[in-house]
């Protein structure tokens, strides 16, 4: 049968000439630095590759609009068969896609594989980066529960505070003055529709980027040596088990997730209730922490000047070392850059609110900042306090 | 004026018109210059009894009455335009001071039992009729007895307020306390041998509370059941329909039940039999274990069928909590149970229906009503039950996933590994053989 198959083919096409470039590409030898945290590239495509096939499963029932969208929704985790389960992975899927999304980055960070010749591989590879969190934003309304509602609505007002532009950028994102159901249809149709076709495109260039000019060595730049065959480790079969390592222990993640710690359906939107506290998703945290310490302007100039620090970063690092001890300033910048993102993401997940810490309560301000709650005061609430504090010194 | 522009030539719509608001503005003028009160033809301003009785005016002011401008020598006679004291109160004038309580009565009578003078208000016009027919009106009236209540003793005289404003005495919240103005009294209660502390024990029934604590005015008071011009103690037969003017299905069912026939023939006092009557309690399913047996033997199969009735609330009452536990339980532990909250709804309204049914004391209709029930009940308790056991299902599912992802990775691991190691012994071989070439 597959002889007759193979002979089925060869008569119509020169297998051979096919053969030899997916040979070539399929036993290209990798260097020898290629380590496990190189598997994180191919496990952000598997991830994607599961959102897309999840993504498809939600599809059959999920109804955009606004009086079916949660309804819908709850349809899918209550009466379709397995639909609990799809949604779990897409919602838990999208969570673990950007944290490996971002280790991929930081590997590449601090290994120095974003240096000549591969700057464009890296400037696609952060466009990939942001179109997952506009992915992760667009697809947090689609459930239409009062939590995305109101996520929605605060980073949509976010938006309109840029100069000049704003209003116009929250009309076209919001498709009104209010978020609503023209909101969710546009949200719905870049979330199934444009997005997936950008990243898939991106993610080809990408690809072909990497295949082309090779996984980078810790050679510094200029004096890379060429892997001959037969040197260093064959993608296949040698890598491409260590990533089958790798994803198996990654669906285990999935699942388990998926199964012990579900994701909340929650109330369905009411436009006419806001929640208290509200607050984006945790991949948001800390940008959202930063705007709280500037005024509107200038707090969207220090987050819009992130992503585009990271997109130049391969313009700004000219240095040829790629081994991250023998380049201090990139990595303390790195260091330094990556606390910031976690000091500022727990300070915005713990604000505005009450917690227990070694056996003491503390009162959580806006800006993150905790206060000893003293045993008999009777303590307003943080959110009041902190109006307090930002209202102007009298003159 | 305007009939003459007319003639001289404007439209027919126009003069149309004007007939018509002509006409319009005779009939109004005409409709309330008739139905106006007579009594405002005097204005209390002009009286001269506020002259001295100024003290008194600062009271009627700011009454109903007052507001009507209707003035003293209405109730009490006296000539309110004459100058002095003297020719005020002369004997010509019809001055009568003090009205006593049977004057009382005929006096406020004199306008309230007067369709034409009331009929403006839109005002009953038999209060004095009813009155008359009360126990308090024939001891005033035909024993002249003078300790009655007489429409003062209830309403106030100078400062009468309408019955809807919240200060009024007769306003539902007011009420039992103005009733017990008299009724608490010993001194006044014993010649009639009535209990004085009907107030107290009112206030801690669940129509007082519902008044009082709850400020609930539709919550039966005196009045709901006594009446208020024609007050009489209900007797057997008007239990009935005193309780059974709030409490409907109740009475219906009731009236199906064993007991209406002795209740007809005056045997048997229907509801206060077994929920009493001033200190009606919130009524409880131990009625069936402590009432049935006042009339019934024990071990009657009267007795009985109250057991029964007992053991049905009380086994639906417990399957209710269960199953309002159980949704609550689940919605708190993540699972949807929107459609079980929804039959939760279908089984309380069976439970609902129960409470006014089981005044059939129908024993049959009870337990079939109570199985009803019974079936959504439990169906609630299977559908979360199933719900959770799915919840187990899938964690217990965790560890098979887990054997075979660890078996997986492992085999992946190992031939990795093994083909690793086969590497580095092949390395120098490949050199070596370069080397040769």
């Amino acid at each position: 049968m597959k002889h007759r198959l193979k002979q089925w083919f060869a008569e119509r096409f020169d297998l051979e000439q096919l053969k030899g470039p997916v040979q070539k590409q399929l036993h290209k030898p990798l260097p020898k630095n290629i380590s496990w945290a190189h598997t994180l590239g191919s496990m952000s495509l598997f991830l994607f590759v599961s959102q897309v096939l999840t993504g498809i499963l939600l599809l059959i029932y999920y109804r955009p609009t606004v009086n079916e969208a949660f309804e819908s929704v709850k349809f899918i985790m209550t009466k379709s068969y397995m639909g609990w389960l799809y949604r779990q992975i897409h919602a838990w899927g999208a969570n673990l896609m950007l944290i490996v999304v971002f280790l991929h980055m930081l590997r590449t960070f601090i290994t120095g594989s974003y240096k000549k010749p591969r700057e464009l591989t890296w400037v696609f590879g952060v466009f990939l980066f942001l179109l997952t969190l506009v992915f992760g934003f667009t697809g947090y309304l689609l459930p239409w529960n009062q939590l995305a509602y109101w996520a929605t609505t605060v980073g949509t007002e976010v938006a309109g505070a840029i100069p000049v532009l704003g209003e116009w950028i929250k009309t076209f994102l919001r498709g009104g003055f209010n978020v609503g159901g023209e909101t969710l249809s546009r949200f719905f149709v870049v979330h199934v529709i444009i997005l997936p076709w950008v990243l898939f495109f991106i993610v080809l260039i990408h690809l072909v980027l990497v295949r082309i000019q090779g996984i980078a060595t810790m050679d510094p730049v200029g004096s890379e040596k060429e892997t001959k065959p037969g040197e260093g480790t064959p993608f296949f079969p040698n890598h491409v088990l260590k990533e089958g390592v790798v994803f198996f222990i990654l669906l285990g993640i999935l699942i388990t997730l998926s199964i012990l710690t579900p994701f909340d359906l929650g109330e369905k939107a009411d436009p006419l209730t806001t929640p208290l506290a509200i607050k984006p998703e945790w991949y948001f945290l800390p940008m959202y922490q930063v705007i709280k310490y500037f005024p509107k302007l200038v707090g969207i100039f220090v987050v819009g000047i992130g992503p585009l620090f990271l997109l130049a970063w391969p313009l700004l690092d000219k240095s040829s070392n790629r081994h991250p001890l023998h380049r201090p300033i990139s990595m303390t910048i790195g260091i330094l850059a990556l606390l910031s993102l976690l000091i500022l993401g727990t300070m915005g997940y713990f604000s505005e609110s009450k917690r227990h810490f070694f056996g003491k309560e503390y009162d959580i301000d806006i800006y993150g900042i905790p206060h000893l709650v003293s045993s008999n005061a009777n303590r307003r609430p943080s959110l009041f306090e902190a109006e307090k504090n930002k209202a102007p010194a009298v003159p | 004026m305007t009939i003459r522009r007319v003639g001289k030539g404007c439209g027919e719509k126009e003069l149309f018109l004007t007939k018509a608001v002509l006409i319009i503005f005779w009939f109004t003028a005409t409709f309330f210059s008739a139905s106006t009160p007579i009594v405002l033809a005097q204005s209390s301003e002009a009286s001269s009894c506020v002259t001295c009785h100024s003290d008194i005016w600062e009271e009627v002011k700011e009454s109903i009455h007052g507001r009507q401008n209707i003035s003293c020598h209405n109730c009490h006679g006296g000539d309110p335009t004459a100058k002095d004291k003297e020719s005020a109160k002369g004997p010509n004038t019809g001055y009568i001071g003090i009205p006593d309580k049977k004057k009382i009565a005929e006096t406020c009578g004199a306008c309230h039992a007067n369709v034409e003078v009331m009929n403006f208000y839109g005002v009953p016009t038999d209060q004095l009729a009813r009155y008359k027919t009360s126990t308090h009106g024939k001891k005033l009236f035909l024993e002249a007895n003078t300790k009655v209540a007489v429409c003062s003793d209830c309403h106030g005289y100078h400062d009468v307020l309408a019955i809807t404003d919240p200060n009024s005495s007769v306003y539902p919240l007011n009420v039992p306390k103005t009733c017990n103005h008299c009724h608490g009294s010993e001194a006044l209660m014993k010649p009639y041998g009535l209990p004085t502390d009907i107030f107290e024990t009112y206030k801690k029934s669940v129509h007082g509370i519902a008044l009082f604590e709850k400020k609930d005015i539709s919550a039966a008071t005196c009045v709901s059941c006594h009446g208020s011009h024609g007050a009489v103690p209900p007797g057997v037969k008007e239990i009935s329909s005193a309780c059974g003017k709030c409490h409907v299905n109740e009475k219906k069912y009731f009236l199906e039940s064993m007991h209406a026939k002795p209740m007809a023939a005056g045997r048997f006092s229907e509801c206060i039999s077994c929920h009493g009557n001033h200190g009606v309690e919130r009524a409880s399913n131990d009625l069936y274990r402590t009432t049935c047996i006042k009339c019934h033997e024990k071990g009657s199969s009267e007795e009985k069928a109250g057991e029964t009735i007992w053991q049905v609330f009380h086994q639906s009452g417990e399957k209710l909590k269960a199953a309002e536990s159980s949704v609550k339980q689940a919605s708190i532990e993540g699972i949807f149970v929107e459609e079980e909250t929804g039959s939760l709804e279908e089984a309380k309204t069976n439970v609902i229906v129960m409470a006014p049914l089981q005044h059939s004391l129908s024993v049959e209709r009870i337990t079939e009503l109570a199985a009803k029930f019974s079936e959504v009940a439990d169906k609630i308790t299977t559908q979360i039950h199933q719900k959770r056991e799915a919840l187990k299902w899938r964690k217990t599912a965790l560890i098979p996933i887990w054997v075979f992802i660890l078996a997986m990775a492992a085999a992946l691991w190992v031939k990795y590994k093994r083909l690793k190691t086969e590497r580095k012994k092949n390395q120098p071989n490949k050199t070596n053989r370069e080397g040769e070439k």
